[in-house]
């Protein structure tokens, strides 16, 4: 009988957990009932080898998380191992779930925006730009060209931070603690920049629909300037250390490795699909902001394992800060409103509320009732975030609060090929090849 | 010069004021917006007329209504046919990647539910919105994870969500919700608060109950704190026994 981690044998279809779990006991059987009824290529092959009372005791159930430090989150992962390799997997999600789709019909489009903070808490700039593009589609707001270049710019540089942090946490799972460091340094400079830029250094909240809520500072644009000058040599220093580091590679070569025909099947998205050899980038598949006037390529590798998603997400650092520079030089004479001028569509800027009658009264309108689409108008928009494609579909009945928000979330879309990854590898990679797929929980459990 | 001084001394530079002056962008105009505003977003991949008439060859009737916003082409289909339609797609059009399916609640029309898929052609650059209607006598869809196995946990989660069962579907669990739960939240009847007592809470110390109602403490009744030595002796001192006492 295999010896589970938690409660007493799974066999004998009783699924007695022996009063390990009170709480939520219908989820663990059902959990537990998968993982046994599912039908897995290896153990049908290793079945026949296997000694019916398998006296060494080499099956097992071991259950990941959702509280442990290297599931990145509250991610859980329950095992059958024989041995150390991994019969199946089953993965289980939803400890973060805040209901977000629920939450966003009671709210209007603008006060849902600080939401969108909290899915994807590494790069929560994209999030906000990724809404509010998304009601502006919908509603059909034009955005001036200088808010534009700004957003753009600064999703360039959530999305540096996001892989910064993958980078960081994911050598720390692999044991080396310095990268970290070194990263984190980094993150830092940026969240200095958010703090600068919007006051917040987390949930930014910067994004307004029809522009964003203020413009950059000049410490603003000469922090950011500082920063794109200085981190190309910082990331060329990790390059060094890492693109041919014998303890890295070996870590790293062939682990969770899936085909071009095995990612589009499991419907991967963002650099994990990328690695495995299709060039899928929203960028250049329906480009959004600015994204067709700049100049950058798409990092591509074909091998689809867990190093070839790392030298994919390092290039793409790269690439963000070329698109970053360009930004750059295109703001320093660019001016303009960084808000559409219609008040009845965006919210008018702080001065003219204070002195005009008629920008009070629409300013007061949009926060009661905001902004309000057609009847019946729904739209889909996705924007490149650093995990994938992030897009909002969204359904309006005529009213200023969505009738229905549906999140295309990429670490969702990412956490499906987990179990396809898992099965047939070492339980030692699980830590590399959940690092690698880099996902959010805050995002993929809504 | 100390840290904070310095900053005072930028403060009072008037060209780094220049940004700050007033300005008044915007004239209000009391008019209604143009009803055939061109969509500033809208984009090239979603416009996709000849998978549309495709489509309406190959399926005829089963085609019910083809709509068009912001430059996105939307498919109904019934509901019967969609596998098929998936497959025609996937393999003869070249939709080869899922990127997501989910449900929509209609509330007060007629076939209440929605089923929506959108699917992608990497290789031409195409997207396109197929939908199926839902009828609540009948809340069942043919499961699509035959076709496109990305649909899985999709799937799962319009279950978790709407109540809609997907036909043919491996392994159809809830997504997020744990099974202990009985209601379909994303539902229009749903409450917003959730539903009291319907899932189980934590303990409030190590060895204690579980939490039956999320509100004990508007109820009346104040929790152990986890650093308190839980009444374990005595029986009905959690808040659920106190309550049904009462």
């Amino acid at each position: 009988m295999p010896v589970t981690s938690f409660g007493q044998g799974i066999t004998g279809g009783a699924y007695d957990l022996g009063g390990a779990f009170t709480f939520w006991p219908r989820h663990n059987e059902a959990l537990l009932k998968r993982l046994e009824t599912k039908d897995s290529w290896l153990e049908r092959h290793q079945y026949p080898k296997r000694e019916k009372d398998d006296p060494l005791e080499n099956e097992m159930v071991l259950n990941l998380g959702p509280q442990h430090p290297a599931t990145h989150g509250v991610l859980r992962v329950v095992v059958k191992l024989d041995g150390e390799l991994i019969e199946k997997a089953v993965v289980d999600i939803g400890y973060l779930h805040r209901g977000l789709e629920k939450l966003a019909e009671s709210k209007t489009f603008q006060e849902f925006m600080p939401y969108t903070d909290r899915m994807d808490y590494l790069s929560p700039y994209s999030n906000n730009v990724a809404w509010c593009l998304a009601v502006e589609k919908l509603v059909g707001i034009e955005v001036p060209e200088r808010a534009q270049w700004i957003r753009m710019m600064m999703c360039e540089l959530a999305r540096i931070s996001s892989h910064l942090i993958w980078m960081g946490v994911g050598l720390m799972d692999a044991g080396a603690v310095s990268v970290f460091l070194w990263t984190f340094r980094e993150r830092e400079e940026i969240y200095a920049i958010f703090d600068e830029v919007t006051g917040a250094r987390l949930t930014v909240s910067h994004a307004r629909i029809g522009g964003i809520a203020n413009d950059l500072t000049p410490t603003a644009f000469a922090r950011i300037k500082n920063f794109a000058d200085r981190f190309p040599e910082q990331l060329r220093g990790w390059e060094k250390f890492l693109n041919r580091n014998r303890i890295w590679i070996d870590r790293n070569e062939g682990i969770g490795a899936i085909t071009a025909e095995e990612a589009l099947e499991l419907g991967l998205t963002g650099p994990n699909i990328r690695a495995c050899g299709i060039e899928y980038d929203i960028r250049h598949f329906e480009p959004y902001l600015k994204y067709d006037e700049v100049d950058f390529i798409i990092p591509l590798r074909t091998e689809g394992d867990a190093l070839a998603r790392y030298f994919v997400r390092l290039e793409e650092m790269s690439e963000s800060i070329k698109i970053v520079r360009q930004c750059l030089e295109r703001l320093e004479h660019m001016p303009g409103p960084i808000r559409t001028d219609d008040s009845r569509l965006a919210y008018p800027s702080k001065e003219e509320v204070y002195y005009s009658m008629e920008s009070m009264i629409h300013d007061f309108l949009l926060t009661d009732v905001g902004v309000a689409p057609p009847k019946g108008a729904h739209s889909y928009h996705a924007i490149e975030a650093p995990k994938g494609e992030l897009g909002f579909y969204m359904i309006s009945d005529g009213t200023g609060r969505p009738w229905r928000v549906r999140i295309k979330a990429p670490s969702f879309s990412n956490l499906q090929g987990l179990e396809d990854m898992m099965e047939g590898s070492l339980v030692a990679d699980t830590v590399i090849m959940i690092g690698s797929i880099d996902p959010v929980m805050g995002e993929s459990d809504k | 010069m100390r840290e904070d001084q310095k900053n005072a001394e930028t403060r009072t530079d008037p060209a780094l004021h220049a940004h700050e002056t007033l300005k008044f962008y915007f004239t209000p105009k009391h008019e209604p917006l143009p009803k055939d505003r061109p969509n500033p977003h809208a984009k090239a991949t979603t416009f996709v007329p000849e998978v549309v008439a495709a489509l309406q060859e190959r399926f005829g009737d089963d085609v019910r209504e083809v709509g068009l916003y912001a430059n996105e082409h939307t498919v109904l289909l019934t509901k019967q046919r969609i596998v098929d339609v998936c497959r025609f797609l996937k393999e003869e059009m070249g939709f080869t990647y899922f990127v997501d399916c989910g449900g929509i609640d209609r509330f007060v029309d007629e076939e209440r539910y929605e089923v929506f898929y959108n699917l992608v052609s990497v290789k031409d650059k195409k997207r396109i919105r197929i939908k199926v209607r839902v009828g609540e006598d009948d809340m069942t869809v043919p499961s699509v994870t035959s076709v496109y196995r990305a649909a899985d946990w999709n799937e799962r989660e319009a279950w978790d969500m709407f109540g809609i069962r997907f036909e043919g579907h491996p392994d159809l669990r809830r997504m997020y919700m744990p099974e202990d739960f009985e209601y379909h939240p994303l539902r229009k009847e749903f409450p917003l608060l959730g539903i009291p007592g319907s899932l189980p809470l934590p303990p409030q110390t190590p060895e204690g109950e579980l939490t039956m109602d999320p509100f004990a403490r508007a109820h009346g009744y104040i929790p152990v704190n986890s650093f308190q030595e839980p009444p374990s002796n005595r029986k009905g001192s959690n808040g659920e026994d106190k309550q049904a006492g009462e």
